[in-house]
């Protein structure tokens, strides 16, 4: 499928257009979901900066040089080494995508309940389309979100996990996002959870890499009648990387999402999520800080919609921007007419450290409901003038002293994490970005 | 002794706010090692000016004169040098800081003065044991090593965290801002007995107070009265009691 197309076509899009998607042999269905997909991004074109939705990230760099999608016989054999700093070293459980493909050798699928099914995208379209088909279609993200569109219709592959009813499955599971740098490329993946109801299972998303390349993730995650999922990312991409992550999860009753998203290295990156509170008293915690330097741009966006009563949601995102660099948190949070009683809470609270830094911030509640219990907040200031001067009447040096009232700043979100060895090499990591960073 | 006996040595300080109010108008003071001077005076008088200006805050601006501490400029060093050069400042209100671990807080402090030194630095475990045998020493529980620097302590507690991190970084020249108030008297108690038991030859340590209460459980070698930003009267320890008796306006114009 390429080269000649017969809808309207964004200039831009054409790169990603004439790439190949997918590979020989893919089933009917997938290839018109991916036609279908293609059409829209070429109609929707790259967001422009004049929309809210995409106001404070500059994407010329990759309209100027387009980083076209990695065919699956361009993906290299993995290479020997050690894990990369940014993996959990407890992980028992692990899946890696290498340049956007499951790469076996470099994963440990290990022990799991037999009704529990846990594999790469790509074989479970060939063996449980039954698990996949309908979900990849049915992403609202792919008709608003041309990046998502663009996913969907290019992806090469992903992780799915599908828990049925009842099954607790305890050890996190670590997906492993690598980047080789051999290949200036676009890695496009996409990946589907479905937690049956009662379910629970907790995910632990790394995302890093060398050279200069795009990811585009998606993660669609579907919660049935009190499922709960706790997921974890954390993105150290490359310098000269641009990483867009949606997040995409419905909950149905009394189902209980919490998600934590730490965005500590990587040229340019958005994390997108994006939550449906279908079922009554579903709850929902959103957690995330970015740590922006030299000229990255972070970009949080969180946009909630409660279509049932009783539902709950906590957001605290924290950012910290530096020297060039540009943070931003949108966030939303809709309360439909029935949704009465919701309970919903929204803070973004950001650092503005240097005269060249920007942050902006730009929480928006809609409210149809009229018994609902919500409130948002944002702050930008400077470091707590009064602590640093504490710390250094103690003979702390100035550069310590800043760095430990950044970290402490930044750890707050990670500080609910469970189990301990997982929030602890996510604050480790949080101090060695601080510590890179003071060295420039 | 290796250590020259005239620890600090004021001439003449002249200091005002950001907003140009001049506070400190001419404070002269010398202070030997070994030496407890309590520097006592009403509210507005200077007090918390002139340790915040001898610690090297931020917000003051020194118009005129010099300080001398261990033979040098004390005012040419930044707040954390001088930290470094075993300067300590005994908060009025210890500040809150959330996220930051009372002990991490308290090793690092600890160790860039050692580095500082040039000796080595304490592993987790040296550190650990130096730190109960400090709070055992001083009577103070071990229930402020877990929490984050200050937040969620009671005034005692903060006051004695003071007391117990000043014990810990051992410094030649203690000033302890007002750390008197707000305390009931049992915090006083253990806050005075830890002050004494601070007291050496090599050390010197200045007490700012507003009432005589303190004085009560630390006796001071000098009392020094402070008014309208200049030290109007010095005299021993019986300096404190005329003011307890008489009250500051028998110095002069309070306001």
């Amino acid at each position: 499928m390429s080269a000649v197309v017969d809808f309207p076509v964004k200039p831009e899009t054409r790169p990603y257009l004439e790439a190949v998607a997918g590979s020989p042999g893919e089933p009917e269905w997938l290839m018109q979901h991916r036609r279908r997909a293609l059409a829209r991004f070429a109609e929707l074109g790259f967001p422009s900066r004049h929309g809210e939705a995409w106001r404070y990230l500059d994407l010329r760099p990759l309209e100027q040089a387009p980083l076209r999608p990695l065919a699956a016989t361009e993906v290299e054999a993995a290479r020997a080494g050690g894990d990369p700093a940014s993996a959990w070293p407890a992980a028992g459980l692990r899946l890696t995508l290498l340049d956007g493909r499951f790469a076996p050798e470099l994963s440990r699928l290990g022990e799991m309940p037999a009704t529990v099914w846990f594999g790469s995208m790509r074989d479970a379209i060939v063996r449980r389309p039954d698990l996949v088909g309908e979900a990849l279609e049915a992403l609202a993200a792919d008709r608003d979100q041309p990046f998502a569109a663009l996913n969907a219709g290019v992806f090469g592959d992903g992780f799915t996990l599908a828990v049925p009813e009842g099954v607790v499955v305890e050890p996190p599971i670590e997906i492993l996002h690598l980047a080789s740098g051999r290949s200036t490329a676009s890695f496009h993946t996409r990946s589907l959870v479905t937690l049956g109801a009662a379910s629970r299972v907790r995910l632990v998303e790394i995302y890093t890499g060398e050279g200069r390349y795009w990811r585009n993730d998606v993660v669609a995650v579907r919660l049935a009648r009190g499922a709960a999922i706790d997921r974890v990312a954390l993105v150290e991409e490359a310098d000269a990387a641009l990483h867009l992550a949606v997040f995409d999860a419905t909950l149905g009753p009394d189902a209980r999402l919490s998600s934590t998203a730490l965005l500590l290295a990587g040229g340019t990156l958005r994390h997108d999520a994006v939550v449906r509170c279908q079922g009554e008293g579903a709850r929902c915690g959103l957690y995330g800080a970015y740590l922006a330097a030299g000229r990255q741009q972070a970009n949080f966006v969180t946009t909630l919609d409660h279509c049932a009563p009783r539902g709950e949601t906590r957001e605290v995102f924290k950012g910290v921007a530096a020297d060039r660099a540009h943070g931003a948190f949108q966030g939303r949070i809709t309360v439909r007419p029935n949704a009465q009683k919701v309970d919903a809470h929204m803070l973004s609270r950001n650092l503005l450290l240097g005269a060249h830094a920007a942050v902006d911030t730009k929480p928006e509640l809609e409210i149809f409901a009229d018994d609902v219990k919500c409130s948002h907040g944002a702050t930008v200031g400077d470091l707590d003038a009064t602590a640093l001067f504490y710390l250094l009447s103690r003979g702390i040096r100035r550069a310590d002293a800043r760095r430990m009232l950044i970290d402490a700043f930044l750890r707050e979100p990670v500080d609910r994490v469970e189990p301990a060895s997982l929030r602890d090499h996510l604050l480790a990591r949080l101090s060695a970005r601080l510590a890179v960073l003071e060295e420039t | 002794m290796e250590f020259p006996s005239l620890m600090l040595e004021i001439r003449n300080l002249h200091a005002r706010l950001g907003d140009g109010r001049e506070i400190l108008k001419g404070i002269d003071l010398a202070v030997t090692a070994g030496e407890v001077h309590a520097i006592m005076g009403p509210n507005g008088s200077g007090k918390s000016t002139l340790a915040a200006v001898l610690a090297g805050r931020e917000g003051y601006e020194v118009t005129a004169g010099e300080v001398t501490y261990l033979g040098r400029d004390l005012l040419a060093l930044a707040a954390d040098e001088r930290a470094r050069e075993g300067l300590f400042l005994d908060f009025q209100y210890p500040v809150e800081i959330p996220g930051v671990n009372n002990m991490y807080f308290l090793r690092a402090a600890l160790n860039a003065q050692r580095r500082h030194r040039g000796e080595p630095e304490l592993d987790a475990g040296q550190f650990l044991r130096a730190v109960r045998a400090k709070l055992k020493e001083l009577e103070i529980g071990e229930d402020l090593l877990q929490r984050a620097v200050n937040v969620g302590f009671s005034g005692g507690e903060k006051k004695r965290n003071e007391i117990f991190q000043m014990a810990m970084l051992e410094p030649r020249l203690a000033i302890l801002d007002e750390t008197d108030s707000g305390l009931d008297i049992d915090a006083l108690r253990v806050v005075a007995t830890g002050v004494n038991r601070q007291r050496r030859s090599d050390r010197a340590i200045i007490l700012i107070t507003h009432y005589q209460r303190l004085l009560n459980y630390v006796e001071p070698d000098r009392v020094h009265v402070l008014l309208a930003g200049r030290i109007v009267e010095s005299g021993d320890k019986s300096l404190a009691l005329e003011l307890e008796r008489g009250g500051y306006a028998a110095f002069g114009s309070v306001g």
